[in-house]
């Protein structure tokens, strides 16, 4: 010791780090990859392959050649929003259009705002949905199981998820679909929905860790759980039920892993609420009422642009001030 | 469930290394620099003059108004100077210098051992004692503790509370005199009470100490059994959480009731001292021993254990001269530190000498303490969820970077009490309090200009 | 097809001519009645908003200048005389031209200089480190380095020095705004007159403390010794607090201090280079 440092308390941190909190969220979504790539093989493999690594390069250009500050490759939110695109998209997405997602979610939804911690809205979900209304019909063929494990009832449903089956033949459609396949292995579906326990695992992982709060994945499943338990009470023909809600589309995914995005999501717990609350009510109306079979990402990414609101409502509670 | 404050707070490792290294006594150094701001208020003026002979205890400076105290010579011998010398944060202070010679005391004195047991009636007197022994208050603000013993007019305390929560991680000195001098302290603890006009005293002691939880809850029993004026003394254990500690926190704690913005303690009937004034405000009181030792803990996990310490120090002993005392300072250490890890000063001049607040000399590697490089704010709130105060940290500092202060003072940034508790838990290493801290000052500054 | 193209040109022409009419009656209605000359005067500012006159903005300033019978107490620091003679031709009043100024940086603790005592690893502000403690040097005075000064200047006329961690000063650009002032929270900078063809003589410390202790914590410390003041024929150092000062009002530029002075705390800049006269 030659000199002595000196700088204001406190003098101990936290071992925390941005870094340490993305590898967490990347560990908590490893069920979920692993079960996707068990069930759609090597077609699987290269959209996480090709996400992640263009999610990482183009991080690194535009940081480096772009905005010339430092490199932020390091803290990992590249990878996590690559494993999220990745899980996002039919194993059949070809590689290209894998690509063009990652260059919307990195380049478009991330950067423009000025990286990470500045953008408004989940670049997943935001390069999930620019592909979805761009390649409609890369993005809606679901392929049927085909990895190195086949689920036994594969021929039941193929070519649809359940939601799309649900939305064209109406509940009847789906009458004959087992629960329990869909909570281990869900039938069609892009590759991070196949599997609820997958998801849940991740789930318990990340509050374990406390990465992230119950709050708000929570009042999702709430939301969802409720408002299509009302409408099925009311007309179990023409609606769909609350498990089937659940357990079906990116529900779970978007609830676990895109919803709680720290960036896109309030920072108060009642904050939180009202978010998961919105999401939830959104996702059902467009299932139920709008155009398309699924609304998790609509109503995450529309949720999102409320945040600063909710984040201006909502403020902790002061010690002393009633 | 055992009790905490209510809203925030982090649970960093503890390390109390040192905590079953009993007080040791330092020998005296042949030379001693005396600092007149030992306390909080206005440095007191001093009345010896160079070539003046001095005996341990006699009063070397005067207090300078109403909020400030006497300081005493912890030496006997020739006062050599009196003049500017550096702090330990390198500023100029008024020091008296003082060759030692001896070790004579001055008269009426009592250095025995014997434990007095007998609560004086006089609380005029008791007050008068404790003033002219310079009793500051030693949980880390050093407000004098005769002014906290008189409650304005119109308030009145109910409940005086004895912090032996010492929620720093590493310190152990508060722990050492809970367990050694536990009598002592509760005499001193009844001392108070009686002057407070009869409020209970509970003494909070967070569980992670059960040996001082045991230790203060016999020597009640024991007290309550063989003298009076200790009825409604209790030992109350609290749930470990920092900053425990903090003077608002640990009412909310033990009362359950928050003082509100701007309040002091006394506006919701609670009065709060540590243990180590606690001991004190018993030598001032019943042994006419004012203020010139505290015990400090020298730590650290880069210290060797046989060179962990707990010392009984006197004021006005360099630094350095301790730290070579305790075996010097190990090769890996980058930062000292004066005070606890959370909110004690980093020692920037080791020639700095000891004062009345000195707890502890800490030694903290590279790795334990240099911060990261600082990055983009991921808004995951650990800052807000941490902040005792239910402040929102990362919002504070972005007003701050922009000089808002109208949103600053909205966002109640002059509420903080800079336990660090945000700084501590950024992942993205953002110098939060480090710039909130310049803020409340600023905000601050801006409510009294008003006024 | 046609007939609804027609409608809906229509009923948005209309619609449009409504809406422009009832701006014009609300826009006469609420107009605000101000001195036109308010206007005219921030025409002539510079537009900088720096604050550097004591006011919020130039249109504070503008406002200001109007309201107020002379101009003695309104300087433009930014535009200098020659705005002030714009400003005083548009009000139609005199004003008196003042001397230029220039932010001038008081320490010459370099890293040479004064060495390094410690090491500071906190936010890099000099507001938070002086708040914090006396700086990484023996010296409680000087410049604490982390370039606050800079982050203040809008004109771009500070710039950290790597080599000696102090700040200097482009008197080009320096418009004498005084927000490095203000920054800096050890007063380290000081606004001094230009002077004659930018010649200055300053005592660049501003150390307090007694002669051997300043002396030890940086080589180029002012020691307090008053032989600068002594030789000075224009009265024109004063010398308090261990500090020497010179006056910029009186000081006539002879630069007999400068030889005087034992550690070379005084400087004189923009001097010609004499060149040595041969023996």
């Amino acid at each position: 010791m030659d000199r002595l440092l000196v700088s204001p308390s406190p003098h101990l941190h936290t071992r925390t780090s941005t870094k340490s909190l993305m590898r967490d969220v990347v560990i908590a979504m490893l069920p979920a990859v692993v079960v996707s790539v068990l069930f759609y093989g090597w077609a699987e493999l290269l959209v996480l392959g090709v996400s992640v690594a263009s999610c990482v390069l183009l991080e690194y250009l535009i940081t480096k050649y772009l905005l010339n500050k430092p490199c932020t490759v390091c803290d990992m939110s590249a990878v996590v929003t690559g494993v999220l695109l990745a899980l996002n998209l039919p194993a059949t997405t070809p590689w290209w259009v894998v690509f063009i997602g990652a260059v919307v979610a990195i380049g478009v939804a991330k950067m423009t705002f000025g990286g990470l911690g500045q953008n408004l809205f989940n670049p997943a979900i935001v390069g999930r949905v620019f592909l979805l209304i761009s390649f409609p019909t890369y993005m809606t063929d679901w392929a049927k199981p085909n990895g190195f494990i086949s689920p036994a009832s594969v021929d039941a449903f193929t070519g649809a998820t359940p939601l799309g089956l649900a939305k064209e033949g109406g509940v009847a459609a789906v009458e004959g679909l087992d629960y329990m396949d869909m909570l281990f292995l869900n039938i069609g579906g892009s590759a991070g929905e196949l599997s609820a326990i997958a998801i849940l695992v991740g789930f318990v992982y990340l509050l374990a860790r406390k990465v992230i709060k119950p709050y708000i994945t929570l009042s999702i499943l709430a939301t969802v759980a409720v408002f299509s338990g009302i409408f099925w009470a009311v007309d179990p023909q023409q609606f769909t039920g609350p498990v089937f809600n659940l357990l079906t589309g990116g529900v779970l995914l978007g609830a676990v892993f895109m919803a709680t995005d720290y960036v896109t999501s309030p920072m108060s717990n009642v904050g939180g609420i009202i978010f998961g609350v919105g999401i939830g009510l959104i996702t059902m109306l467009v299932r139920y009422f709008g155009a398309y079979p699924e609304g998790m990402s609509f109503a995450i990414l529309i949720m999102n642009a409320v945040v600063p609101l909710i984040n201006k409502w909502c403020h902790t509670k002061k010690f002393g001030r009633a | 469930m055992m009790k905490t404050f209510s809203i925030g707070g982090i649970h960093p490792n503890d390390s109390k290394i040192s905590k079953d290294c009993p007080i040791e006594v330092l020998p005296v150094p042949s030379k001693v620099y005396i600092s007149v701001a030992q306390h909080l208020g206005a440095p007191a003026t001093p009345v010896v003059k160079a070539g003046d002979q001095v005996k341990v205890g006699q009063v070397i400076a005067e207090p300078a108004g109403f909020i400030s105290a006497y300081v005493h010579s912890s030496v006997s011998g020739t006062v050599k100077s009196v003049g500017p010398r550096k702090d330990l944060a390198g500023n100029n202070v008024t020091h008296i210098e003082i060759d030692v010679e001896g070790d004579e005391w001055v008269e009426g004195v009592d250095l025995t051992d014997t434990l007095v047991t007998e609560i004086p009636e006089d609380d005029k007197a008791t007050l008068e004692k404790i003033k002219m022994c310079g009793v500051v208050g030693l949980g880390g603000a050093t407000f004098p503790a005769h002014v906290k013993l008189c409650p304005p007019p119109g308030s009145k305390a109910e409940c005086l509370i004895l912090n032996g929560a010492e929620c720093e991680p590493y310190l152990t000195s508060d722990y050492r005199i809970m367990i050694e001098r536990s009598r002592e302290i509760v005499v001193g603890a009844a001392i108070m009470k009686k002057v407070l006009g009869g409020c209970p005293a509970v003494i909070g002691i967070e569980e992670n100490k059960p040996e001082a939880i045991k230790a203060m809850s016999e020597a009640v029993a024991e007290l309550q059994a063989t003298a009076k004026g200790y009825e409604g003394i209790s030992v109350m254990s609290l749930k470990k959480k920092y900053p425990q500690g903090g003077e608002k926190q640990l009412i909310d704690a033990v009362m359950g009731r928050q003082v509100k913005s701007g309040g002091l303690p006394i506006s919701v009937g609670a009065v709060v001292q540590n243990v180590a004034t606690s001991l004190a405000v018993y030598e001032a009181v019943q042994k006419n021993i004012p203020l010139i030792t505290n015990v400090m803990t020298v730590t650290g996990d880069c210290l060797p254990m046989e060179n962990q310490h707990n010392y009984k120090f006197r004021i006005g002993m360099p630094l350095s001269y301790i730290a070579e005392e305790a075996g010097g300072i190990p090769e890996d250490a980058v930062k000292v530190i004066s005070g606890g890890p959370m909110m004690g000063k980093a020692i920037a001049n080791l020639e700095a000498t000891t004062v009345k607040g000195s707890s502890s000399l800490l030694y903290l590697t590279a790795e334990q303490t240099v911060r990261g490089v600082e990055s983009a704010c991921i808004r995951c709130g650990k800052c807000a969820e941490a902040c005792p105060m239910g402040l929102e940290p990362f919002l504070l500092n972005r007003y701050a970077r922009n000089n808002m202060m109208d949103e600053l003072e909205e966002n109640a940034v002059q509420d903080c009490i800079e336990c660090g508790c945000c700084l501590y838990s950024c992942p993205a290493n953002i110098p939060l309090l480090d710039i909130i801290r310049i803020a409340k000052g600023d905000v601050i500054r801006i409510i009294r200009t008003r006024k | 097809m046609t007939q609804t193209i027609i409608w809906t040109i229509a009923i948005l022409t209309i619609l449009g001519a409504l809406l422009a009419v009832v701006l014009y009656i609300v826009a006469e209605k609420f107009k605000v009645e101000e001195d036109p000359r308010i206007d005219e005067v921030e025409k002539v500012l510079p537009g900088a908003n720096c604050g550097g006159c004591g006011q919020a903005g130039c249109r504070a300033f503008a406002q200001h200048c109007v309201k107020s019978e002379s101009l003695d107490s309104c300087f433009c620091p930014v535009g200098g005389n020659d705005v002030m003679q714009k400003v005083a031709g548009v009000l139609g009043v005199e004003v008196a031209a003042k001397e230029p100024m220039v932010a001038v940086v008081r320490c010459n603790g370099t890293c040479e200089n004064r060495p390094r005592t410690n090491e500071y690893g906190g936010y890099q502000s000099c507001r938070v480190k002086a708040a914090l403690y006396s700086g990484d040097t023996g010296c409680s005075f000087g410049c604490l380095g982390c370039g606050d000064c800079v982050a203040a200047c809008q004109f771009g006329a500070i710039k950290m020095d790597p080599a000696t961690g102090l700040p200097v000063v482009d008197e080009e650009k320096c418009t004498a705004c005084g927000a490095c002032v203000k920054a800096c929270p050890k007063n380290v900078i000081e606004l001094r007159n230009k002077g004659r063809r930018g010649m200055r003589v300053y005592v660049s410390c501003i150390n307090k403390d007694k002669g051997a202790v300043a002396r030890k914590a940086c080589k180029a410390a002012c020691i307090g010794c008053g032989k600068c003041a002594k030789v000075c024929p224009f009265e024109a150092i004063t010398v308090e607090n261990n500090l020497a000062y010179i006056d910029f009002t009186k000081c006539r530029l002879c630069k007999k201090c400068v030889a005087e002075c034992p550690t070379g705390a005084i400087h004189a800049v923009n001097f010609p280079v004499i060149k040595p006269k041969e023996e």
